[in-house]
């Protein structure tokens, strides 16, 4: 595991060694043998044609990793899967991520990954709800939709032969995201899982965990806008309320405490998941860690030690 | 610089005006501070300062010279900063170069005082070894690793954390020689001074954003700031020097304002860094 920058006495620091060290007995060490660094030899029969895949390569007749990971077999086929790397995508994936340019017909989209997204106009839901042919009028009113610079969410829709990945949008759960904050952590700790959005109507916060590593922490809105069509469309943004814009102080602490929880499974390289941030949400308020104080040392040796605790118990009552 | 969508602007400024930022602070708590002395052995002092995800390191190298004739019984103090390309995406190339100059000279006026030495930081008497013949010239380089904002108050506290670091060789005048020439010196091997610290000032950058201020800004707040002013006040309360960058002109009344602020913030982050510096240098003697 890679160093923890934080300031630890020495208390703390043997907490925390210890609690990592029953999460790594915990860890299911299955094939451990599979693990292979570059340049390491991979174990094939050669009787067997054999297909070399992804990190592989063809060194005096043995193939050798060029990556560092897991070997993976399936059938004829071998390959090497890295543990840490950029966000691959797969269709069905759901992504937060930013508006770079507004192109022609397109939006390009930055998801943290090799090559920027783009979001067709055509993957877009219109203003008016309407299905149908999207005309030049349309095109020269994206900017209406989108922005450079905003946040949104969507799906990926599929990846072309030239590496390009395309979005869409066109649920009402996709679209942009408002008034909160973007959250950037490692694409590897979030997992692909059935449900990535998560609005927590008791703490009043909107929460979508993209696969990308990107995480939006924001405002539930509830009534939202569907009719846009009456808007000028030279709105300015400071002629919207100043009421209506202002997050209410107790939404605001939510939001900070569960952004902040994401922030200490970040440093700690835990997998995120909601049950995960709920815990530590709870764990926060129920030891009464002011909210910034759970960046902090102390707070990161509880939390590691808490989740020592809960796979341990999880665990025994499986096994 | 990546840029931030309208409601995420209004986010941080709500969050700034209702005393509680994005990551939970209220407007004047720094980050956690994290101080390690000694990075670099090969220097005479060095240490490294981590706020958040700004990461800087401050060497020290010391060499003989001559001081300069204006000011015979004062050594010389150079102070550069260098933006590495890998701290930001804007600082790629030669991108970082004007940032870089910037902070060096708001580090200079922080730190060394005027051009006659009056009113230093530093006090620039004490490297003096034979008065109009030889001195101590401390080479003082900042490195900014990561930037995420307030990269001034952390070049500020690694400076004062390296030069706390400092062990200048103790130098004995062996033959001392008439006027004009050099005299002869023995430069110990074995015993070191160190440099004393408690006169240092440490900076506060405090940044205004709407009709508040906060210290130690993320980067995306200081996106949104008005402007900014930077000052370096030492233990006793002086300020030994003021910095101000931003476009938006500030009214004398705020600046007032700001400067009592800021000796109120300076005077908690002087006790958190000298306490931070010597438990760095504790864990770095085992």
């Amino acid at each position: 595991m890679r160093g923890i920058q934080l300031s630890l006495n020495q208390t703390q620091k043997l907490r925390l060694q210890r609690a990592l060290d029953k999460l790594d007995s915990l860890s299911s060490k299955r094939n451990s043998n599979a693990s292979v660094t570059v340049a390491d030899t991979i174990p094939v029969n050669h009787e067997d044609g054999v297909l070399k895949g992804h990190g592989t390569t063809e060194l005096g007749g043995q193939v050798v990793a060029t990556l560092c990971g897991v070997v993976e077999r399936v059938n004829k086929l071998v390959y090497v899967r890295s543990l840490r790397s950029r966000y691959k995508p797969e269709t069905g994936d759901i992504i937060v991520g930013r508006v770079v340019e507004v192109a022609q017909k397109r939006w390009r989209i930055d998801i943290n990954a090799n090559q920027d997204a783009v979001l067709m106009l055509s993957s877009m839901n219109m203003p008016d709800r309407i299905q149908r042919r999207r005309t030049a009028i349309d095109e020269l009113n994206m900017r209406n939709i989108f922005e450079e610079n905003d946040v949104i969410c969507a799906e990926v829709r599929n990846l072309q032969h030239d590496g390009t990945l395309q979005l869409q949008a066109r649920s009402e759960k996709y679209g942009k995201l408002d008034r909160g904050q973007l959250l950037k952590v490692p694409c590897y700790l979030v997992k692909r899982r059935k449900q990535h959005f998560h609005q927590l109507d008791q703490y009043g916060v909107n929460l979508v965990l993209g696969c990308n590593g990107y995480i939006w922490v924001g405002e539930l809105n509830e009534a939202k806008d569907i009719m846009m069509v009456d808007q000028p469309i030279n709105a300015q943004p400071n002629s919207t309320n100043e009421g209506q814009a202002n997050t209410p102080a107790e939404i605001r602490q939510n939001i900070c405490r569960i952004a902040n929880s994401i922030r200490v499974l970040a440093t700690l390289g835990f997998n995120i998941t909601m049950e995960v941030i709920e815990e530590i949400f709870n764990l926060s308020r129920s030891l009464d860690f002011v909210v910034h104080d759970m960046l902090g040392a102390e707070f990161c040796v509880l939390v590691a030690e808490r989740e020592a605790e809960r796979r341990s118990s999880s665990t025994k009552r499986k096994g | 610089m990546v840029g931030l969508s309208i409601g995420e602007k209004l986010f941080i400024q709500s969050g700034i005006a209702q005393d509680l930022r994005c990551d939970g602070r209220r407007r004047l708590t720094y980050r956690p501070l994290y101080v390690e002395t000694g990075v670099i052995p090969q220097a005479n002092g060095s240490a490294r300062v981590r706020m958040g995800e700004t990461d800087v390191i401050a060497t020290v190298k010391a060499e003989l010279g001559k001081p300069s004739p204006s000011q015979p019984d004062k050594g010389k103090v150079f102070i550069h900063v260098d933006c590495s390309s890998t701290a930001a995406p804007m600082f790629e190339g030669r991108g970082g170069e004007e940032f870089s100059s910037e902070l060096s000279v708001a580090l200079q006026r922080c730190l060394l005082g005027s051009n006659s030495g009056a009113g230093a930081g530093i006090d620039r008497a004490s490297l003096c070894i034979a008065e109009g013949k030889i001195c101590w010239d401390l080479y003082v380089d900042g490195l900014v690793v990561g930037s995420d904002g307030n990269v001034l108050d952390a070049l500020g506290a690694a400076i004062k954390a390296a030069l706390s670091n400092t062990g200048l060789p103790r130098v004995h005048v062996t033959v001392a020689a008439p006027d004009g020439e050099q005299p002869e010196v023995d430069v110990s091997d074995e015993e070191f001074l160190q440099f004393d610290t408690s006169g240092i000032p440490v900076i506060v950058t405090l940044t205004k954003v709407g009709r508040h201020y906060i210290v130690d800004a993320t980067t995306e707040e200081e996106s949104q700031m008005s402007s900014a002013i930077s000052i370096s006040i030492n233990k006793k309360g002086h300020i030994c020097g003021l910095t101000k960058r931003g476009g938006t002109g500030l009214d004398p009344s705020v600046i007032l304002d700001m400067i009592s602020v800021a000796k109120y913030v300076g005077e908690q982050f002087m006790n958190r860094l000298d306490s931070e510096i010597a438990a760095a240098e504790a864990s770095e003697a085992e």
